[in-house]
């Protein structure tokens, strides 16, 4: 079976941030880096605070643009693409699972899965969605959590939901920053171990950016960031 | 989920944040809808008023002081098929019986059966309740009158002549003791009149055979109202019905009434058969025999003879006189050839105009014989009513005896006082009679002869003395054989010859101009939108503000849909769909309370505000159109406010938003100078534009002051606005050396969210920018009411009677016939001016004015005085006073009038050089110029014309009716009281001059009122807003400030940081708004003297309010433990 084609691909991406009135130069926090993720392949970034672990997943989300340097998700180069269109692709290609849920406290859990699905380029009728998205707060273990509110989740469980609706639309890569950040030890456990569930199961190319070498040691690839720069992930087991 | 169940969750799940949003656009669409339906109130009640007043009538002829048959109505009836009222309609004063209260001018209807059932009402009154009157509430409530009591009533008997023109014997009013029989309210026809003012009339009402008996006026009527019953019309013509049936038109009437309903007795004319003489005579009631009937081809068929007979003071031969005798100037009226065959005619034919003929015993009196010189002394009115003593001299032509034709004493017309009177000594004749000069021999005359003439003159030279406004003849004869057959055919052919409308028979469309002035009145559905344009505009910020805290609260919502993949336009159509769901809501919130608001409004327009509606009972009514218009206009604006708001929402990136929330909306990065310098250079244009628009608009008025006000003031806000916003930018700059002073931090706080901060900055400025440019408006007494120029034009008292007055009140005769103290020859002069009634056009009607009433003056009396300040449309020659243009002739035949700004402006609508048409007395349309424009003063609502062409054009309207009054300012009141007390007869209402300024000024003055107190009204809306930003901006900073308690600061020490953080804004508010109203009001100050001290107080208020709110927030946000909120961190 031949090797699945790349999914995302950054070219010597670089990203500077303008400096404070009298500073001096400032270091750039992505200097040239350049990665190529596969379909059903699974990355986690760590590094220092500071480093620009979210800054470069920003820029794997179509939520920041680089500085220099190219991104291809699917092969099509971003910088081309206007803000409505790198929308329509973050709905379509992308899910995100950030550290706080920002689930929308007005809406059940059920319909905080569907709203990715509003953005009108729905995959499915709307009753298939529906079910859909059932069924991935059944496999995330919410089955019986479906008109809960936000507020009446605790913190692993609005976890949960997020990365249901990450996953609502199907994407092909699933980005998550620092997800298990605010959750305790058991909670965490948890998700990390259902992340790595789903990334087998959906085939969905998932990146972690983590402090957790927990999660990051559920990966099966590591790298780091530090002084702008990916490496090999020392720690990473063989 | 779909769009829909998203809105819906987030509108429930932020429904307390959504309430203020609400709110705030509920009372936009509250005060828009308010002021709509104020407006259809205002209009209903005008036309309910307007239909209440005429009742059923359609058309009606007011012939004033000429006295048509009763039985007209009749006639007119039954050729119209439609039914007809004849009423007797005088002007008189009505006094309760103790003499306690007192009304100056009652409007006396002798009516019947059938003007009641114009009104389709019951007579009030039993038939043949003798001495029983029933009277309007108007009537009642001023004179506190109730069923059962007592009133006097004085009317002025109607004469056949004005009393101004010799000849037209005495003043004689009749007074009647009467009780109050019934108390009609409008519903019955209480309203009655035919004037265009929400004013009620004060209305008496009295059966009309017993007021005809009181006035000689016996089966006469001066008022016709026709009603356009079609009922009554199909059954009356036996025609199919006609449901399309055209109105009752006033010119299909005038054509009916000329071809089939009048008679020569409607115009008072009479023609009698003078069998022994073979003559058949031409008489009028009226003395005088009006031109239209003179000019006519059968009175001026040769052959007819004309006769104009005069009373005379004196008939001189050398140191021989003979006085008051009678004089008849007889001829023939058409020069040309024709047979004499009167008798009469040969007396003076042939004879030149400065020939005489008298009579035997003349002839002995004076020891006259033909050739002598005879001088004949008689007295003529000049003008002012003053009479003047004129004589001509005549060379005796011939003597004849006194019999045969030359004894006929039917050469004297009914001259009221003399013709009826027994002796000499009793007579009356309306010019000062010397008693002591009529000897025996002349009461043996009277005695036997009457008023025989004792000396004949040729037409020509009778007519060049003695012809008047009213007719150049007292009597023709038309020669006949058999008189009465004559006489009869005489009156069918005159019936034809003469256009009735000529001699002031013509009807007139009561009911269109009353419609007409009914719903082209003054538009307060307009006039408070104007006037709540600010109240809006601060509810509307408000709603803005809220909405868009509500939004900013919600940025992480934002950040989270737009990382999901909702486009950002798709984000603000959520919000935007949220948004016309509480615009929506709060436009239906609103409709329901504009309608309160309206009741409010309308109380107060019924209170405190009444002088805005001319003290008018303004009733409730709601038109389906103005409601959705005001509730839909309300939602629109709403909305599009809201919009604004979601229009910058989802801008920032999704990161940004997502990890730092609210904050994201701001600009992180600092501001530039760049934009700092956007700001400043903003303020510098405006402050060059209001400068340049200040130095121009010196000497600007009405509109054009208004408009540069607005103009400079919005310039000035903006301005300063844009300063406020640079000033801002540069507190959010760092502080150089790096230092934080804690001072700093509430400014730099200030600063942070700039769009707030202008928000409340801009809702405060712009309130008291209204109150206090509105304040600094009102128009107080004036402080050089002394001075002509003033609006008093220097006059103390103005006063107005409801009858005419005929003597020179600065004459020795005229403080005589009001026994007025001989001092007042040195303390009070009048000028003296004629009016012919028409609309009030002041401030004071509400109705727009179709024919305001027209005033005569001789201009010469004011513009030696140099009264008033005039702007001409044209410049008047050089030193020439604008009120001399009164004199000019027009080229294209107008009458040129001043009138006041206000009246030209407002009520009529027109502006200098337009023209306002008049049908003059004898049924003429003329065209009244607009010359000249008074500046605020007393004269407002009237037309000022030349007193000539006033004449002219009414020659009925006789004598004066409003008096401008010079007197010094400590003698003022006690001639006042003198006068009111002396003229009480002719019912007299004076008052001091400024005293008549300052009730039309309160007009203005409420109008600001109410604008001022909407005003207001924004301001408390405004300093809530300010409430609410605070409490917002602590509320979101808890965690901010709870840092500073954890760091040591004391909950007094952030108390105080939040408060100068808010102050500042309340300070600068405060200042821009003041600022600009003061240098946007100087070119539109006015007289009075800015009042600092209320405008001081209004500020003072607001900044109490302010502090008030900013306090309230501050507490209530930093209650609670400030410490959790760092742990819910």
């Amino acid at each position: 079976m031949a090797e699945p084609g790349p999914i995302l691909e950054l070219e010597n991406v670089t990203k500077r941030y303008d400096a404070p009135a009298g500073g001096g130069d400032v270091p750039p926090v992505l200097a040239g880096i350049s990665l190529t993720l596969r379909a059903g392949e699974s990355l986690a970034i760590v590094g220092p605070s500071g480093s620009g672990k979210s800054t470069l997943l920003n820029i794997m989300g179509t939520l920041d643009r680089p500085t220099s340097g190219r991104v291809l998700l699917d092969g099509q180069d971003l910088a081309a693409l206007g803000d409505e269109a790198l929308a329509a692709i973050r709905n379509r290609r992308i899910g995100f699972v950030f550290q706080l849920h920002h689930l929308l406290p007005q809406c059940t859990a059920l319909e905080n899965v569907l709203v990715p699905t509003l953005a009108g380029a729905a995959t499915a009728p709307a009753g298939e969605m529906q079910d859909r998205a059932q069924q991935l707060l059944e496999r995330v273990g919410l089955g019986e959590r479906l008109a809960y509110r936000p507020g009446q989740l605790s913190g692993g469980e609005r976890q949960r939901v997020a990365v249901a609706r990450a996953l609502i639309n199907r994407p092909a890569l699933l980005l998550a920053d620092e997800p298990t950040g605010s959750l305790d030890r058991a909670a965490s456990e948890h998700l990390a171990s259902l992340l790595a569930e789903l990334n087998r199961e959906q085939g969905v190319t998932l990146v972690v950016v983590t402090h957790s070498t927990a999660l990051a040691a559920k990966m099966a690839r590591g790298l780091e960031l530090r002084d702008g720069s990916l490496r090999p992930h020392e720690e990473q087991p063989a | 989920m779909t769009f829909r169940t998203l809105v819906a969750r987030s509108l429930r799940f932020h429904w307390r944040a959504h309430v203020g949003v609400v709110l705030g656009a509920a009372v936009a669409t509250a005060v828009l809808v308010g002021a709509l339906v104020v407006g259809d109130s205002v209009r209903y009640s005008l036309r309910e008023m307007a239909l209440s007043r005429i009742g059923r009538t359609e058309i009606a002829m007011a012939s004033g002081d000429r006295f048509f048959r009763a039985s007209l109505a009749d006639r007119v009836a039954k050729e119209l098929g439609a039914p007809a009222a004849a009423v007797l309609q005088l002007r008189g004063t009505a006094v309760r019986e103790d003499g306690e209260a007192r009304i100056n001018e009652v409007q006396v209807l002798g009516v019947d059966e059938a003007f009641w059932a114009m009104a389709s009402a019951k007579p009030p009154l039993p038939a043949g309740a003798r001495n029983a009157v029933a009277i309007n509430e108007q009537v009642a409530r001023r004179l506190e009158l109730k069923v059962g009591d007592g009133l006097v009533l004085r009317f002025q008997k109607p004469t056949a002549l004005p009393l101004d023109v010799p000849l037209a014997g005495e003043d004689a009013s009749v007074g009647a003791h009467l009780t109050v029989g019934a108390i009609i309210s409008d519903a019955q026809f209480g309203r009655f009149s035919l004037a265009a003012n929400q004013a009620p009339p004060a209305n008496v009402f009295v059966p009309r055979d017993w007021l005809e008996q009181q006035v000689n006026q016996a089966g006469r009527a001066n008022l016709l109202l026709v009603s356009d019953d079609q009922t009554h019309r199909r059954a009356g013509s036996e025609q199919a019905p006609d449901a399309a049936a055209p109105p009752l038109a006033a010119a299909a009437a005038d054509a009916v009434l000329a071809r089939d309903a009048w008679s020569i007795d409607d115009a008072e004319l009479e023609l009698r058969p003078l069998p022994a003489q073979n003559a058949v005579e031409l008489r009028s009631r009226r003395i005088f025999i009006d031109r239209a009937v003179s000019q006519t081809p059968s009175v001026r068929a040769p052959g007819n003879l004309g006769i104009l007979t005069y009373f005379v003071n004196e008939l001189r031969v050398s140191d021989r006189a003979a006085p008051y005798s009678v004089v008849s100037a007889l001829g023939p009226i058409a020069s040309g050839e024709g047979t004499a065959a009167l008798p009469l005619q040969t007396l003076t034919a042939g004879m030149a105009d400065d020939e005489i003929v008298i009579n035997a015993w003349l002839a002995e009196d004076l020891a006259a014989k033909p050739g002598d010189t005879l001088e004949m002394a008689y007295y003529a009115m000049a003008p002012g009513g003053r009479l003047e003593t004129r004589s001509a001299k005549f060379r005796v032509r011939a003597v004849v005896p006194l019999d045969g034709p030359v004894a006929d004493r039917d050469l004297m017309p009914d001259f009221p006082g003399l013709s009826d009177v027994e002796n000499c000594r009793d007579w009356k004749p309306g010019i000062p009679i010397s008693s002591r000069k009529i000897r025996p021999k002349d009461e043996e005359y009277w005695k036997r002869y009457r008023g025989t003439p004792k000396a004949f003159i040729t037409l020509a030279a009778g007519q060049k003395m003695w012809a008047n406004r009213f007719g150049d003849l007292t009597a023709m004869r038309f020669p006949a054989s058999d008189s009465p057959a004559r006489a009869q055919a005489l009156a069918e052919s005159l019936r034809h010859e003469i256009n009735p409308a000529s001699l002031g028979l013509y009807f007139q469309d009561v009911r269109g101009r009353a419609l007409a002035a009914s719903s082209s009145a003054v538009d307060f559905g307009q006039l408070f939108l104007g006037l709540s344009m600010f109240l809006v505009a601060a509810a509307l910020i408000l709603t803005g503000l809220l909405f868009g805290l509500t939004i900013g609260a919600r940025a992480e919502e934002t950040g989270t849909l737009l990382a999901l993949g909702l486009a950002p336009k798709y984000v603000r159509r959520l919000y935007l769909a949220e948004g016309a769901i509480l615009a929506l809501a709060g436009g239906a919130l609103g409709t329901l309370a504009g309608l309160a608001y309206t009741w409010v409004m309308l109380l107060a327009l019924s209170t405190v505000w009444s002088s805005a509606v001319g003290s008018s009972n303004v009733l409730f009514h709601a038109q389906a159109l103005s409601v959705i218009g005001g509730a839909a206009a309300g939602f629109v604006v709403a909305l599009a406010t809201i919009w604004l708001c979601v229009r910058r929402q989802a801008r920032a990136p999704a990161r940004e938003l997502l990890a730092s929330g609210a904050e994201a909306e701001l600009r992180l990065t600092l501001p530039r100078r760049a934009r700092t310098w956007i700001g400043w250079s903003m303020t510098a244009a405006s402050g060059v534009v209001a400068g340049l628009l200040l130095s121009l608009a010196k000497g600007a008025t009405g509109e054009a002051a208004a408009g540069v006000f607005f103009g400079i003031g919005a310039l000035l806000l903006i301005g300063l606005l844009g300063a406020c916003h640079s000033g801002l930018a540069g507190l959010a700059q760092p502080p150089r050396g790096g230092q934080v002073r804690f001072a700093d931090l509430g400014l730099r706080n200030a600063a942070r969210r700039r769009g707030r901060s202008l928000g409340v900055i801009a809702i405060l400025a712009c309130g008291i920018f209204m109150v206090v440019a509105v304040g600094a408006n009102r128009r107080g007494a004036e402080e050089d009411a002394d001075k002509p120029s003033s609006g008093t034009g220097g006059f103390a008292l103005y006063g107005e009677t409801a009858m005419p007055v005929f003597k020179d009140l600065n004459s020795p005769e005229g403080r005589k016939a009001y026994a007025l103290p001989d001092d007042f020859q040195h303390n009070a002069a009048f000028v003296a001016l004629r009016v012919h009634a028409g609309d009030d056009a002041s401030c004071l009607n509400l109705n727009r004015t179709q024919q305001p009433r027209l005033v005569g003056v001789r201009p010469q009396l004011l513009a030696q005085r140099g009264a008033f300040t005039l702007t001409a449309q044209e410049a008047a020659d050089a030193g020439q006073s604008p009120w001399l243009l009164l004199d000019r002739r027009e080229a294209d035949g107008a009458i040129p009038a001043i009138a006041d700004t206000n009246t030209i402006t407002w009520s009529l609508g027109k502006k200098l050089g337009d023209t306002v048409a008049y049908t003059d007395e004898r049924g003429r349309t003329f065209q009244v110029r607009l010359v000249a424009a008074i500046d605020n003063s007393i004269l407002q609502g009237s037309l000022v014309i030349a007193e000539d062409a006033l004449i002219e054009k009414y020659p009925s309207d006789g004598g004066y009716r409003m008096f401008l009054i010079d007197a010094s300012r400590d003698r003022a009141e006690e001639i006042a009281r003198v006068l009111s007390v002396q003229l009480s007869d002719v019912g007299l209402a004076v008052m001091p001059a400024t005293e008549r300024l300052a009730e039309f000024n309160s007009v203005e003055n409420t109008y600001l009122a109410i604008f001022q107190a909407l005003g207001g009204l924004g301001l408390i809306l405004g300093s809530v807003g300010l409430g609410v930003i605070v409490f917002r901006n602590v509320m979101e900073r808890r965690s901010e400030l709870a840092l500073m308690r954890a760091v040591g600061f004391s909950r007094r020490s952030i108390a105080r940081l939040i408060l100068t953080e808010h102050w500042v804004l309340l300070a600068l508010g405060l200042v821009v708004g003041w600022l600009a109203a003061i240098v946007a009001v100087l070119p539109a100050m006015r007289a009075g003297p800015v009042p600092y001290l209320s405008l001081g107080i209004t500020a003072a208020a607001v900044l109490a309010a302010g502090l008030l709110w900013t306090w309230l927030a501050a507490r209530l946000a930093l209650r609670g433990p400030l410490l959790e909120a760092l742990r819910n961190e």
